[in-house]
């Protein structure tokens, strides 16, 4: 079944000219994962706000579980999609556990406060990404690797089928890089979740087709999809040339255990009268 | 918790400058409540039942509606500087006092009246001002708030440049100084009529505003309605902080650092935190109040106290707890 499909989508800022992206047509599917990549400011965000209802597209239309995301209330998209944001920003050093009942306020009526049955939601999604021990903890005073998996855990509470990340391993160190994105394999293979993620990251899309995993990558550039399917089809070395500018090599692994494993090298930077299709 | 206010109301029935006895406050009370009847000295019901009683009332539910205010709002716009004023409600009082002196020469009615009408009116300005595009985010409502509380301010020092120096100026510098000088029962009933709507709001909305206070894109992402649920907490807060200003005049302090010092010892959590602070404001200004009927021979303001008495305790408080997290 098809969770989110975008038609047609194209945006502008009010009162400002310049599009920010136009013709962006894509489906994600159960327990799918689409990447979007493509350089800073090529407008990922402003898609991805533009599907949570943060923004409302010019043209085209963003249908959820098969409905109109237009004709939603205020607050019913958060019954069918959560988000997981870059870096979430400082408020109030609220512990752990208070920051994952928040995912529940969809549940909770407007002038009521987390139930037990939402405490124990909560402390299993804590328990899902491994942050249990967390739990009394101020969220201000976590690592970066920590909050990031207490916002998975946060997006998790929500019980949504499709949960957007936007670039959620952009402040992280190795370590916690891998971790979430095994966390995030993890989740789509276990509970059929479905993932749309906006990445830096080339080899994330990689890893992600390496575990076997039902995956789609789109390329962002000059405000609309330059081609998109398998990242082993897309992310040639020729494309990586032409949207970021960068010379690289594909790199394939033989895998004691099977199978192919494939990364993107970076090598140099391309200036800009150098041939991309070299 | 609910508890402590009342102590503190108990409490400054003893204390003044006339001295009364435990048994004689007894008395008084019951027999007033008709539950004795006991031939108690005119001047002591007078004292304690129609002076001291409903200015401590009235003292404990101004000090709790300023604090819980700026707590609410402190979670809304995501900044613990943020104070129950932030959006001009007070300054827009002082300029509705202000000209109801000089128009109708302090009758007091009006003066409440008027207080209280440009208090709202401020705030729908400052609202209105920071509506963007249907929406109204967090910074242009601050930014609201600066405009109409700076315009409001130079009006009312208009009012005093042309105020009678003699007649009216001295009830506008008064009135906003702050006093629980004149408190009645009546004072009690009417301007607790907005104090409990905006109280009963706010005590229901307590949770949202940890979740509004993730900011408005996470807010929404979660699942508020934006428009909605920062409406409901501006207009609980601005009631109560309305209903307390045009009765109190102008008391600054509390509504910021009463729940500064909430955030201290009780966490963040704005289940906790709202009630926390306005218990712990409630008992602040009833105490200051104490103080400032005795500590001279004429009263002192409440506003110039409320810093002055605050600041040391509050101070003593961030070394005690290192800022409580911050």
């Amino acid at each position: 079944m098809c969770l989110l499909e975008v038609i047609d989508a194209c945006f502008t800022y009010p009162q400002q000219k310049e599009r920010i992206f136009s013709d962006i047509d894509f489906k994600v599917g159960r327990g799918e994962v689409f990447c979007l990549l493509g350089p800073n400011g090529c407008g990922k965000t402003t898609l991805l706000d533009c599907i949570l209802g943060i923004h409302r597209l010019d043209q085209g239309s963003i249908r959820v579980a098969g409905e109109d995301a237009k004709d939603f209330r205020p607050g019913e998209m958060a019954r069918h999609v959560a988000y997981v944001p870059q870096r979430h920003d400082n408020s109030f050093p609220y512990t752990v556990i208070d920051m994952v009942k928040m995912g529940r306020t969809v549940y909770t009526g407007r002038f009521s406060s987390p139930s037990d049955l939402d405490k124990e939601k909560a402390k299993e999604a804590l328990n899902i990404v491994g942050m249990m021990h967390l739990r009394h903890r101020p969220f201000t005073q976590l690592s970066g690797g920590e909050a990031q998996l207490v916002m998975i855990a946060r997006a998790l509470a929500q019980e949504t089928r499709l949960i957007i990340l936007d670039e959620p391993t952009a402040h992280l160190d190795f370590k916690h890089e891998m971790l979430v994105m095994e966390t995030i394999v993890r989740l789509v293979k276990e509970t059929g979740l479905s993932v749309l993620m906006a990445t830096h990251f080339p080899n994330h899309t990689f890893y992600f087709e390496n575990q076997d995993m039902p995956v789609t990558v789109a390329l962002m550039h000059d405000n609309t999809f330059l081609e998109s399917g398998r990242p082993t089809e897309v992310l040639t070395e020729a494309n990586v040339g032409r949207i970021y500018r960068v010379k690289s090599r594909l790199a394939e692994f033989e895998m004691e255990t099977g199978g192919i494993l494939r990364q993107l090298i970076p090598l140099s930077t391309l200036r800009t009268e150098d041939n991309m299709d070299e | 918790m609910a508890l402590a206010p009342v102590l503190a109301i108990v409490l400054s029935l003893f204390i003044g400058r006339y001295p009364v006895s435990l048994s004689t406050i007894g008395q008084v009370i019951l027999t007033k409540l008709h539950l004795i009847n006991y031939p108690v000295a005119a001047v002591n019901t007078v004292l304690i039942w129609d002076i001291r009683l409903p200015r401590a009332i009235l003292g404990a539910m101004v000090g709790g509606c300023l604090a819980i205010s700026g707590a609410a709002f402190q979670g809304l716009f995501r900044n613990p500087l943020v104070s129950s004023g932030i959006l001009g409600v007070s300054s827009g009082a002082g300029f509705g006092a202000a000209l109801a002196i000089i128009l109708f020469h302090g009758n007091t009615s009006a003066t409440y009246l008027f207080a209280f009408a440009f208090a709202l009116l401020a705030v729908f300005l400052s609202y209105m001002i920071g509506q963007v595009y249907n929406t109204t985010p967090t910074i242009m409502l601050v930014l609201g708030g600066v405009i109409v509380s700076s315009v409001f301010s130079s009006l009312i020092s208009f009012t005093k440049y042309v105020a009678d120096p003699y007649q009216e100026l001295p009830g506008i510098v008064f009135w906003l100084m702050g006093s629980l000088a004149s408190a009645n029962y009546r004072d009690v009933l009417v301007a607790g009529v907005p104090m409990l709507i905006g109280v009963v709001g706010l005590m229901g909305i307590k949770w949202r505003i940890n979740v509004l206070s993730m900011g408005d894109k996470e807010a929404h992402t979660l699942g508020v309605n934006l428009k909605l649920d920062k409406g409901i907490v501006i207009l609980s807060a601005t009631l109560a902080t309305a209903g307390a200003v045009c009765v109190s005049g102008i008391i600054g302090w509390v509504g910021l650092i009463i729940p500064h010092i909430c955030r201290m010892l009780v966490g963040n959590d704005n289940r906790v935190l709202i009630p926390a602070s306005m218990a712990l404001g409630a008992c602040f200004l009833v105490l200051v109040d104490d103080v400032g009927r005795v500590i001279t021979g004429s009263e002192i303001p409440l506003g110039i106290l409320t810093a002055l008495i605050g600041a040391p305790f509050f101070v003593w408080l961030l070394k005690k707890t290192r800022g409580g997290g911050w």
